[in-house]
């Protein structure tokens, strides 16, 4: 299909090393994993992530040295597995500058780039070491004389939304939980899109304007079905528990963590993704 | 046959809820979203149920063991965005959250982020995800903790993520409260003595003149737990 679309490989080659990279969904839940392994098999170097609960995701991207800062709410494997091996061990060894956010102040951060404004104020958060850790400022209501913690503009360079539904154009349909995406869509300068399904712009309109981002927002649209697995998407498959637990064993060793990514991010036929363990 | 701490901690927070109060839990929640499951299925059938997903409301049929999962949307009567409940905090109109800590100190202030510096920790921890404005913006805070002992409930903390208005904070060995900025027992759970409390405490406790025992679940209870989580995830934070 014409329009945006183009493959995967192309789209991804489009992000500069030293990228800010926005990432769809929530723990476990319509990361875009595709593209995610895509950025290691390219070797990618010093990028940002931003997401505010990142799971799989940012701890690959740790562990395959892809990230070298993560402005983060969360990362971790909720109570399935716990901590996230490869990005705790990166942030122990040094490897890795954890911008640890509160989830709203990545909220506001985006939202300061979508209003282009250089920083919006928060309410509350006052006595949290966040605030002198990540040497946040606060304003002074000009009206009120009351303090507010200024959040700076976090403005991504691209955002990577796997959705359900695309059109060529980049018109994108998320069902369900659209968790930040719509923001990070707005926010960023680039907006690339995977989807499990491209279908004609009639599909969408015929149903009732179902986009959730607009195409106009977008640049690329790729098509890649079962492109958030090993995490969910809703409706359609449920989180891969065995490869999960499988990558978090092999994350306990380092050559096997080595043999686990070349089996399954690697190979170009690991592309596919979800050939069950 | 003695009650799991599970089943008592996630007994002991649903009978916090009040009916008719909107409640919001996070990633990584498998004990309050039992409890919510709990209270609303007993004592709260008017309670609103927010989580992360933006569902309001909802009927899960299945527990999934990330509290993140689309199951948690199951029956919602209305989905937004995780934003949108955040911004509901920042207004001062959410009533509760449960959120947790690695590390929790005397005044209810705790710590998802780091052992060691912040810049270099000796341990990662995920992170506070929605705390450091969640806890101080809510109008209260529930905590809970899976394990009680010195390096979970600490004289300092290696760093603040939150603090706020952390009301109630839930754990295997008692119910503790604040009062006037301090955290006290409230009750012991069955078997506990005050003593023992204090020696898995790293900070000292004020004994109350009365502290009772905090009551086991009822075999309503006990029933409701099993139907709402017959695979037992409620368990996983103890694995």
């Amino acid at each position: 299909m014409s329009g945006k679309v183009i493959a995967l490989a192309d789209a991804v080659a489009r992000i500069d090393d030293g990228a800010t990279i926005a990432l769809s969904g929530n723990t476990f839940h319509r990361s875009p994993t595709a593209a995610v392994h895509e950025l290691v098999r390219q070797g990618k170097r010093g990028l940002r992530v931003v997401k505010t609960a990142g799971a799989y995701d940012v701890d690959l991207l740790a562990g395959a040295g892809s990230i070298d800062r993560a402005a983060v709410g969360y990362v971790g494997f909720e109570a399935l597995f716990g901590l996230a091996p490869n990005y705790r061990r990166a942030a122990e060894e040094g490897r890795l500058v954890v911008e640890e956010h509160a989830c709203y102040t990545v909220i506001t951060g985006l939202r300061a780039a979508i209003q282009g404004v250089p920083f919006l104020p928060v309410a509350g958060m006052f006595g949290s070491d966040l605030i002198p850790a990540r040497e946040w400022k606060t304003v002074f209501d000009p009206y009120s004389g009351e303090e507010l913690v200024a959040i700076p503009r976090l403005a991504p360079d691209w955002a990577i939304i796997h959705v359900h539904r695309a059109d060529p154009e980049g018109n994108a349909q998320i069902r369900g939980s659209v968790f930040e995406d719509l923001l990070m869509a707005n926010a960023a300068e680039r907006v690339m899109v995977t989807a499990e399904e491209v279908v004609p712009p009639e599909a969408l309109r015929a149903e009732g304007a179902q986009a959730t981002v607009p195409g106009f927002l977008v640049d690329a649209v790729v098509h890649a079905p079962r492109g958030a697995w090993p995490c969910s998407c809703e409706g359609l498959y449920p989180v891969d528990d065995a490869y999960l637990s499988a990558y978090v064993e092999a994350s306990k060793d380092e050559a096997a963590y080595r043999e686990f990514l070349q089996a399954y991010v690697l190979q170009p036929a690991a592309l596919a993704g979800g050939e069950p363990l | 046959m003695s009650d799991h701490p599970a089943d008592l901690i996630a007994c002991s927070m649903a009978r916090l809820l009040a009916d008719g109060e909107t409640v919001f839990h996070g990633v990584a929640s498998n004990l309050p979203l039992v409890a919510i499951l709990l209270a609303r299925a007993t004592h709260a059938p008017g309670l609103v149920y927010l989580n992360i997903g933006g569902a309001v409301d909802a009927r899960p049929t299945r527990l999934p063991k990330s509290t993140v999962d689309p199951a948690l949307a199951d029956g919602a009567v209305c989905r937004v965005t995780l934003a949108d409940f955040f911004d509901l905090s920042a207004r001062r109109r959410l009533d509760t959250v449960f959120l947790s800590g690695a590390q929790i100190d005397l005044h209810g202030n705790f710590n998802l982020s780091v052992i060691g510096p912040f810049d270099r920790p000796k341990v990662r921890l995920p992170g506070g995800a929605g705390s450091a404005l969640l806890a101080s913006t809510a109008r209260r805070t529930i905590l809970w903790r899976t394990r009680h002992d010195q390096r979970a409930f600490v004289e300092s903390l290696d760093f603040v993520s939150a603090c706020g208005n952390v009301e109630w904070v839930v754990t295997p060995l008692a119910v503790l409260k604040r009062h006037e900025g301090s955290l006290r027992p409230e009750s012991l759970h069955p078997g506990v003595t005050f003593e023992a409390l204090q020696e898995a405490t790293g900070f000292e406790l004020a004994r109350p003149e009365a502290l009772p025992t905090t009551a086991p679940p009822t075999d309503e209870e006990r029933k409701t737990i099993e139907a709402i989580d017959p695979e037992g995830n409620r368990y996983l934070e103890f694995a």
